[in-house]
């Protein structure tokens, strides 16, 4: 009989030996169970969350865009740091006055999470205070009105640009809420403008649905009104060209050299170093996770490794019959190392089900901005193949000493 | 009894066992001519060599020294696999236990052989009927075996020693876990047998049962220390 052969066979014994000892089979698969499930949940997380930054990357202007943002002084620096004024409406103005390469400049205001008021209807969305070149960086289109213009900067217009979200909720039954008013925080703005729906759909979610709940009025507004001050949360710049990154990188360093007065408390970040921290955020989740997990999988190893040895001892006599009515020592051992598998194939699949649980658990659980691939599918095939070879490793040595038991001394054991 | 007839050939067969710093012979220089068709009962007192006798019959165990032939092929050295080949394909064991499988069914049982005879059988289950049925028992097929008697059991036996169409079936005490009425009915199936060109050979220690024998051996510390012929 060839290999093949040995191997259907070994497997149809060890299955009908799983089928046998169904409660011992399926204690014995805990561990393989628990393992696959969270290794192909925690992937499936993984997953979903870094498409939402790679989405969300694509959206704010890919890569010719950079980003100011404040950062702590260095120690050298921390006793007269109190100098530098920080990140401010001048550096925005010092951008545009002296750096030929930026195509479009923009200060951010962020003001977070307000109350959205208008016709009786209420909703919370995100305000962020920005200047009219924003509207050229960020990749999202205007479908009705007008964005935000120099006038309205100049004249700290209380307007507002809304996104679909706020727009849907105040105004159920318009086409359009251009030329209405809104109450943001109880400050009263007018409606100049509504932006295009964003959908990105990922296993029945959009993965972009927080985009549409970002509403813009302009920066001045915003640090008048709402925060009383020049300060900015951080800068938005797009370079005129890909050639011109670094160049444009050093003018802006420059620059901000002089407006803060040497203090170097900002950071200007480029969207390769974006990249690079995404890819070193998936390889510590990576590293971590795949730990995780490879411990369970371990201890779901061993643990099949455990009740295969107690099989082992429980069966001695039966190993005896077999080899009496012809058995080979390797026969015992595709048996015995065929229900390890079988065992950890099955825990392996039982796991993946789990998993696709689990991951819609998760879906629910997780606050907006996650979208989960239900269906992991590589991280599927990873999790069953590790489960078989982990039933694979954890049987070869019970099952070597089945085999090697002596058929007449087995057939004496009681 | 020709070259042609005779199954086993057994020449100075010694089998010791290390039991310490001292090697106790289980057989010792043992010289034995089995023939084609024979049903030979061997008995003896306990510790006197048969099952040990049994056990190099069947392959199961191997001489310390001495030479043996199967079907005119010397067998004294074989390896292993080629042991367990023979068990599979030309030997029934049966056991006082009966050891049948618990968690599997009779027709399972009966068909295991089939597994390890090197050739796919593809119709297993239906030759496992017809050996039950042969033996009695086709109507159990779907039962446990701790669902039946044990002459049913040891019946179930039977049929798992012949699913492979043994030259020869080596049984050990077959009937010592019987009652008088399931014992006769087994032993008349044993007779039974001889007449489908299988060789009986059998260890026990019930004068009746070996009375069904043509042939008796005794055997005594190792030896062969009387072997008759009715």
């Amino acid at each position: 009989m060839n290999l093949a052969a040995d191997i259907y066979m070994g497997a149809a014994n060890g299955l009908r030996e799983v089928w046998a000892n169904k409660v011992r089979s399926l204690l014995s698969m805990g561990g393989i169970i628990l393992g696959v499930a969270a290794l192909v949940t925690m992937i499936g997380i993984l997953q979903g969350m870094l498409g939402n930054m790679r989405a969300s990357f694509e959206l704010s202007g890919g890569i010719l865009k950079l980003e100011v943002r404040a950062a702590e002084a260095p120690e050298w620096q921390q006793h007269i740091s109190g100098i530098s004024p920080g990140l401010t409406w001048q550096d925005t103005l010092a951008f545009e006055r002296v750096i030929p390469l930026i195509a479009y400049v923009s200060p951010v205001v962020d003001l977070r999470w307000l109350r959205f008021s208008a016709a009786g209807e209420r909703t919370r969305a995100t305000v962020q205070g920005v200047s009219p070149d924003f509207f050229g960086i960020k990749a999202q289109e205007i479908v009705r009105g007008r964005t935000i213009s120099d006038a309205d900067i100049a004249a700290r217009s209380p307007v507002v640009v809304l996104g679909s979200y706020v727009a849907e909720r105040l105004f159920p039954d318009r086409d359009t809420s251009v030329g209405e008013q809104v109450r943001i925080d109880g400050k009263v703005f007018t409606v100049i403008g509504q932006l295009e729906h964003l959908e990105v759909m990922v296993a029945g979610r959009n993965t972009l649905r927080w985009e549409n709940r970002r509403n813009y009025i302009p920066a001045t507004t915003a640090m008048t009104r709402f925060n009383g001050d020049e300060k900015v949360s951080w800068i938005a710049v797009l370079g005129d060209s890909v050639e011109h990154l670094e160049d444009l990188q050093e003018q802006m360093n420059n620059t901000l050299a002089i407006t803060h007065r040497g203090i170097e408390d900002y950071e200007v970040r480029t969207q390769h170093e974006r990249l690079a921290e995404m890819q070193k955020l998936e390889d510590s989740f990576l590293y971590s996770m795949g730990g995780i997990a490879a411990i369970s999988l371990l201890v779901g190893g061993i643990g099949i490794m455990n009740v295969m040895l107690a099989s082992v001892s429980e069966r001695i006599r039966e190993v005896g019959v077999r080899k009496a009515i012809g058995a080979r020592s390797h026969d015992i051992f595709l048996q015995f190392l065929a229900e390890a598998v079988v065992i950890s194939v099955l825990g392996g699949l039982i796991g993946l089900v789990l998993s696709v649980g689990f991951l819609a658990l998760a879906q629910n659980i997780i606050p907006d901005g996650a979208s989960i691939d239900l269906i992991p599918a590589i991280a599927m095939f990873y999790g069953f193949l590790f489960s078989s070879l982990i039933g694979l490793l954890s049987g070869i040595y019970p099952a070597l000493r089945a085999g090697r038991l002596d058929p007449i001394e087995a057939l004496r054991y009681d | 009894m020709t070259e042609a007839e005779t199954i086993y050939r057994l020449d100075a067969i010694r089998r010791t066992y290390q039991v310490g710093d001292e090697a106790v012979p289980a057989l010792d220089g043992v010289e034995l001519h089995i023939g084609d068709r024979e049903f030979i009962a061997v008995v003896g007192s306990s510790g006197s060599g048969k099952s040990t006798l049994m056990h190099v019959l069947g392959f199961m165990d191997t001489p310390t020294s001495g030479r043996m032939w199967f079907e005119g092929d010397e067998v004294s050295t074989i390896s292993r696999a080629h042991r367990a080949q023979l068990r599979a394909t030309r030997i029934g064991f049966i056991f006082q236990a009966f050891n049948l499988l618990p968690k599997i069914s009779v027709l399972q049982n009966v068909v295991l052989p089939l597994s390890y005879g090197r050739q796919r059988v593809p119709n297993a289950n239906e030759l496992g009927m017809q050996v039950l049925a042969r033996v009695g028992m086709e109507h159990r097929h779907m039962h446990r075996p701790g669902q039946l008697s044990g002459g049913e059991r040891q019946r179930v036996a039977i049929a798992r020693a012949l699913i492979n169409r043994p030259r020869l079936i080596l049984a050990d005490e077959p009937t010592g876990n019987l009652d008088s009425k399931n014992r006769d009915r087994i032993m008349e199936l044993f007779s039974s047998l001889l007449d489908e060109g299988i060789t009986l050979a059998l260890v026990t220690h019930d004068t009746e049962v070996a009375a069904y024998a043509q042939r008796q051996i005794k055997m005594q510390d190792g030896q062969i220390v009387e072997d008759q012929r009715r």
